[in-house]
């Protein structure tokens, strides 16, 4: 990402150049005992870390209006401490202040822009945690996301899930889960290979998301079971979403990538109602519904008992 | 004494089993120099079509594999892969069987060919059939992912050539891990772990059903054919596995070390090295093959104790007791659910 930003930080370092030469042609080195080496630890110390977090935010964003007013901010503070670090090795006389106005002016004035560019940088932030909400509730972890389709793993699901029944305890309000199953998917596997298999399940996933509400927590359970959790949700109401969604992959045409024929889908959906149990005995509950709305092929949902 | 093949014998044809794996791994964006480091061969190697690997050039295959591929599900989505597979005509042969009874059985007869490093063993009894994995040549740490993925071959390709779920109820010896997700959906939900052994069982009457996409007559050019190959590899079955064999079927006369490396033509202390190659000893093969007899002669056949101990020379029911519970940590009585 440095690519981007080459100019700004040419620019920086020009600037910096300049400082250095119109210190060196106005003032004079300190002599070896005038210099306080303890300042120039603590001064040049502040000014190389903000250049480091400058060139880290560089590195990691892309070029725009946020990013440009770090740079401005991050900036000005380098220039400032660097050109404080500059006064403890060159004797500039009194009469010359513009090292003044760049120590004393610059830093107030990064400071504000960076304060700005962040504030900024959280509103962009919410937007994007809003777009990700039901892929990736409350908090991001990227290391329990399953590869296949972008969704939070079996080990995220538990975790989401004991922190919903504990707010479920607490407020008293429905919790119900949901675990819904591509019925006779392997043999897609078997019969267009597993690459094909892997695309049906992503496009499963977006096709699920698009079904589900907002607070609603969409999951790769393992293999072709995806796991729904849906708060403040009785059994009427998680029936009748278990029933859109079994509505929504039936009349999904998934296209192959060699033939582009139409290969439609079923699935069987298990329905558990939270109730005074653990996440881990919920969620066996739903696979045991699961389990016997497979048996009866005639029904997609069963719930359970 | 027919021959065997040992962890260093080069007799797994790598384009064939380990290349599921490979493509897989590679698939998945791992680098091939990486997933092959300590293996003794190439990528390029496997395309000319010939290679044969060792045993061991697949564990480590297997153990490259298991670190450099995130998921919990890499033995279960090779187990779906790897049945009938691509092994020529014993797959061939296996793809065309006519119903579950003669795929164990095709299973059995080319699983030098089909599965090399994880061996089934068949048992029938009034009302069950017993699929017990055999360790061939020494898995040790990569056990559990082997019998992960035999487990979801086997279910795989019953449900794929049955056309129906066939209600397995699996086996295994190792704790239920973290990821009891995978087996759930894979497998089903009958299943049971920390068990005595490694096994899957199914009704009797499943083992009959026809399965109607097999073609007769090419099962039995495919048949002939594999069997030619078997010929011409000239093995029975890998070491421990053989040792196993013996050790059973000579159960009923008293046995030792020595005695069984001259049933080998070989010296104790070649038994002993070649044992230790396998991560083994002889007392811990006498006794695994003790415990299976007496689990199930005690929780199948319904055997007294003492007959036990007198049938596996034991000096009286209360050694068998104490043996039996150095083996299997549980007395007989106290064993029931956890045995196939």
């Amino acid at each position: 990402m440095l690519a981007l930003h080459k100019w700004k930080i040419l620019l920086i370092l020009i600037v910096a150049n300049l400082l250095l030469l119109a210190c060196l042609g106005t003032g004079d080195i300190k002599y070896w005992r005038e210099i306080n080496w303890l300042d120039i630890l603590g001064e040049g110390g502040v000014s190389l870390l903000s250049l480091v977090w400058l060139l880290l935010i560089l590195h990691s964003r892309p070029a725009g209006r946020v990013t440009n007013f770090f740079v401005l901010g991050l900036a000005g503070i380098f220039l400032a401490s660097f050109q404080d670090a500059l006064d403890e090795i060159i004797q500039i006389p009194d009469s010359v202040s513009f090292d003044q106005w760049v120590e004393s002016g610059l830093m107030p004035v990064g400071l504000l822009l960076l304060t700005y560019g962040i504030f900024h940088w959280h509103k962009e932030q919410l937007h994007i945690n809003e777009h990700l909400r039901k892929r990736e509730r409350l908090f991001r972890e990227h290391l329990i996301q399953d590869p296949v389709t972008h969704l939070g793993s079996a080990e995220y699901l538990r975790r989401q899930l004991r922190m919903e029944l504990l707010q479920h305890h607490q407020q008293q309000q429905p919790l119900s889960l949901l675990l819904l199953d591509v019925d006779n998917f392997a043999h897609i596997n078997r019969r267009y290979g597993t690459d094909e298999g892997d695309r049906l399940l992503h496009e499963l996933a977006e096709l699920l998301l698009l079904n589900l509400r907002r607070c609603d927590l969409l999951c790769r359970y393992a293999g072709d079971r995806f796991a729904i959790v849906l708060p403040n949700t009785g059994e009427t109401m998680a029936q009748m979403i278990a029933q859109e969604l079994a509505n929504a992959v039936r009349h999904f045409a998934f296209k192959t990538s060699r033939q582009g024929e139409s290969v439609f889908h079923s699935v069987s959906i298990g329905v558990a109602l939270a109730l005074d149990d653990s996440a881990e005995h919920l969620l066996a509950r739903a696979n045991q519904a699961l389990l016997h709305a497979k048996e009866k092929q005639e029904r997609d949902i069963f719930l359970a008992a | 004494m027919k021959p065997w093949y040992e962890r260093d014998t080069h007799c797994i044809l790598a384009h064939q089993q380990p290349a599921t794996l490979i493509d897989m791994a590679i698939k998945r964006g791992i680098d091939s120099h990486k997933l092959l480091r300590g293996t003794g061969f190439f990528y390029e190697d496997i395309l000319a079509g010939n290679l044969q690997i060792a045993p061991c050039q697949y564990y480590q295959l297997i153990s490259n594999a298991r670190r450099l591929l995130p998921g919990d599900d890499i033995s279960f989505l090779l187990g779906h892969r790897l049945l009938p597979g691509h092994c020529g005509a014993a797959s061939a042969a296996l793809s065309n069987a006519r119903d579950l009874q003669q795929a164990l059985e095709l299973l059995l007869r080319y699983r030098l060919l089909l599965t090399p490093l994880i061996a089934p063993r068949l048992h029938y009894d009034a009302d069950f059939l017993y699929v017990y994995w055999q360790d061939t040549c020494g898995a040790s740490g990569e056990w559990p992912f082997l019998t992960e993925m035999m487990t979801t071959a086997l279910t795989s390709l019953s449900r794929w050539l049955s056309d129906q779920h066939l209600p397995w109820r699996c086996y295994f010896s190792h704790q239920q891990p973290r990821y009891i997700e995978q087996y759930q959906v894979h497998l089903g939900e009958q299943l049971t772990f920390n068990s005595h052994m490694d096994a899957m069982v199914i009704a009797r009457e499943y083992l009959h059903i026809p399965w109607i996409n097999a073609s007769p007559s090419a099962a039995i050019v495919a048949q002939r054919e594999a069997d030619a190959q078997l010929i011409a590899m000239g093995f029975e079955g890998g070491f421990l596995e053989r040792i196993y064999a013996h050790l059973l079927h000579n159960i009923q006369r008293p046995t030792s070390l020595d005695q069984v490396a001259a049933d080998f033509a070989m010296s104790s202390a070649t038994l002993k090295r070649k044992l230790s190659k396998h991560h083994s000893h002889f007392q811990a093969q006498y006794d695994l093959v003790r415990k299976c007899l007496a689990l199930y002669l005690i929780n199948r056949q319904g055997w007294s104790n003492e007959q036990v101990a007198s049938y596996l020379h034991f000096h009286d029911a209360n050694n068998l007791r104490r043996a039996f519970k150095r083996w299997t940590g549980v007395t007989p009585a106290m064993l029931k659910i956890f045995t196939p």
